[in-house]
């Protein structure tokens, strides 16, 4: 048997979207490996949302923990649960929480670490990952050695595989058994909102992302509406997040979120490489810069030199307008 | 109190990288630099060495002789000492291995904490603070934006999707800190002087009681190649801002990316 599992986070109940692009990506690696794909859920109310991931493509579910805690507690019943299971691979998403429980899988038990990939597939009973490394500079692709443990942990970027839909499986859940880990002393001693509402940019499908040439949080105000009339959400670049326009979570790049719209508007970003790895993989690369010479010209599909303040507001009641005729 | 900053010498980020005939990275024809996020780490524990909670700042890397350029300059910007793991062996080194080499060395030192920067820039994995806490059995705080030492327990300071959150774990533990925690200093000239002169520990993999057969990397690089070329952007410029737009609708709506 050669099962594919993946880490499934659930909030209240039901698992996030990255859990459900993993169950997809499971079930089509384990497929091409002869086996199932399984389902490690964790966070409030997994145990009773498991089964649904069934839906998604999961063959069975391990629910590890059920409590709102820091993900990284659940670290000793996912050692076991993956400790001599006959895993050919273990998918995680590229999140912090998805990078702490892999390091966390690797040291434990000694395990090929790969990751963030852009594409999995099996080739000779083992995975084949391909990832972009020194900042895009190279395509690499990695496999296990000869001598390596059966099971490979991956991290895998988000938007790499789409949610199957519509799926009529169903998922033997069972119950992991307790174990201890150090990871079980981290506690959350106190929990504080900073931003109401945050756009959650790894789902999205257009982004209209604002840099330094933005110039204030009023600056954002422009690029809200042309989200809006878009049907997107907002990001920015370190630079913006930095000056304090817009919260940490909206930021792309090497240390914020990694993106990958159909489409992606960058509105008075330069193209520092920083900001390049996290939005390099969009669909299509719309860039609005005073800049002729900015970097992001090197790798947008249009590039527009002019004068954010005075094109983004016309472009927004041009696109008002065509929808309206 | 002690940490123990963990600094990787990387290529620097405007550098040529080319890829030896067995897919290494050709470290001899790139130019070298502290691994960028590292800087927020040391900045981190300087911080918290002025603040004084913490005693002693010390480097740990691993990495060929020439790594030790990373130590010096890490010293020259604050800290107590600088320790280096080389060893022929451990050459094409991956994330297990590595894990493996710093938490032996790590153990050796016994820090109250051992930082890391939240990601190197070549890899950008993430995986060898969490492989290193758990070869180590102690607690991962994380990504934080903040590190804060209180009496026998560390916190950190992380996001969380609409705020943050503060997460605590008894000591020692193994963290790791985000770009958020405030920009690197700069080297002063007295510390660039005070840390050339500075005796650096060198350990080989007998120094920390490993044997070089257990450490073969779990990983290979089967295929390195460029990226397939973009095509040029087509370029809108020198025309009238409504003509911009509308000529910026007219592409998207090719694209269907506007209905």
């Amino acid at each position: 048997m050669a099962d594919v599992a993946f880490l499934a986070e659930f909030v209240d109940g039901h698992p996030t979207r990255s859990a459900l692009e993993l169950a997809a990506g499971a079930a089509e690696l384990a497929a091409a490996a002869g086996g199932g794909a399984v389902g490690l859920a964790y966070g409030p109310g997994a145990a009773d949302g498991a089964a649904g991931l069934g839906a998604a493509g999961a063959a069975r579910v391990v629910v590890l923990g059920s409590e709102a805690a820091p993900a990284v507690t659940i670290a000793g019943p996912l050692v076991e649960a993956v400790r001599d299971a006959g895993l050919v691979a273990v998918l995680a998403p590229a999140t912090p929480d998805g990078r702490d429980l892999s390091g966390v899988l690797v040291g434990s038990l000694g395990l090929p670490g790969f990751g963030p990939v852009r594409a999995v597939r099996m080739e000779g009973g083992a995975v084949r990952c391909e990832m972009s490394t020194l900042q895009g500079a190279m395509i690499t692709a990695s496999q296990p050695a000869p001598s390596a443990p059966a099971t490979s942990v991956v991290l895998v970027s988000s938007g790499t595989y789409a949610p199957s839909e519509g799926g009529s499986g169903t998922a033997v859940v069972s119950q992991a058994p307790a174990a201890d880990s150090p990871q079980a002393k981290v506690r959350i001693v106190e929990t504080a909102a900073e931003a109401a509402a945050i756009a959650a940019l790894e789902e999205a499908e257009i982004i209209v992302a604002g840099g330094r040439g933005v110039g204030s949080e009023a600056g954002f105000e422009a690029l809200n509406q042309l989200a809006a009339v878009l049907g997107g959400v907002v990001g920015a670049s370190r630079a913006a997040a930095d000056a304090g326009w817009v919260p940490y979570q909206l930021q792309i790049g090497q240390t914020g979120k990694v993106v990958k719209p159909a489409l992606y508007l960058a509105v008075g970003i330069s193209g520092a490489i920083q900001h390049r790895v996290g939005m390099q993989a969009a669909e299509h690369i719309v860039a609005i810069n005073r800049d002729p010479d900015a970097p992001i010209g090197e790798f947008a599909d249009l590039f527009v030199v002019g004068d954010l303040f005075e094109i983004v507001p016309r472009l927004t009641a041009e696109i008002e307008r065509r929808k309206g005729a | 109190m002690k940490i123990v900053v963990c600094v990787k010498q990387v290529p620097a980020t405007t550098a040529e990288k080319r890829y030896t005939s067995e897919l290494r990275l050709d470290r001899a024809a790139t130019e070298a630099v502290i691994n960028p996020l590292d800087e927020y780490a040391i900045e981190q524990a300087l911080r918290l060495k002025e603040g004084g909670v913490v005693d002693e700042v010390v480097y740990l890397s691993m990495g060929p002789d020439s790594a030790s350029e990373a130590l010096r300059r890490s010293l020259a910007m604050g800290g107590d000492g600088g320790v280096l793991v080389t060893d022929p062996a451990l050459a094409g080194a991956d994330e297990w291995v590595t894990a493996r080499v710093l938490a032996a060395a790590l153990d050796k030192l016994a820090p109250e904490v051992s930082l890391m920067g939240m990601a190197s820039d070549d890899a950008r994995g993430s995986l060898v603070p969490g492989a290193v806490a758990a070869i180590r059995g102690v607690p991962l705080l994380a990504y934080g934006s903040e590190l804060r030492l209180t009496d026998g327990a560390a916190q950190i300071r992380r996001l969380n999707p609409t705020g943050f959150d503060l997460l605590e774990a008894p000591l020692p533990v193994v963290a790791s800190v985000t770009d958020q925690v405030g920009e690197p200093r700069y080297a002063s000239l007295k510390g660039i002087m005070a840390a050339r002169r500075m005796e650096l520990t060198t350990w080989a993999l007998a120094d920390l009681g490993l044997d070089p057969a257990d450490l073969a990397p779990l990983t290979r690089v089967v295929a390195a190649d460029p990226p397939p070329a973009k095509p040029p952007a087509q370029v809108i410029s020198g025309v009238a801002p409504d003509e911009a737009a509308s000529r910026v609708a007219d592409w998207l709506a090719e694209r269907k990316l506007i209905a």
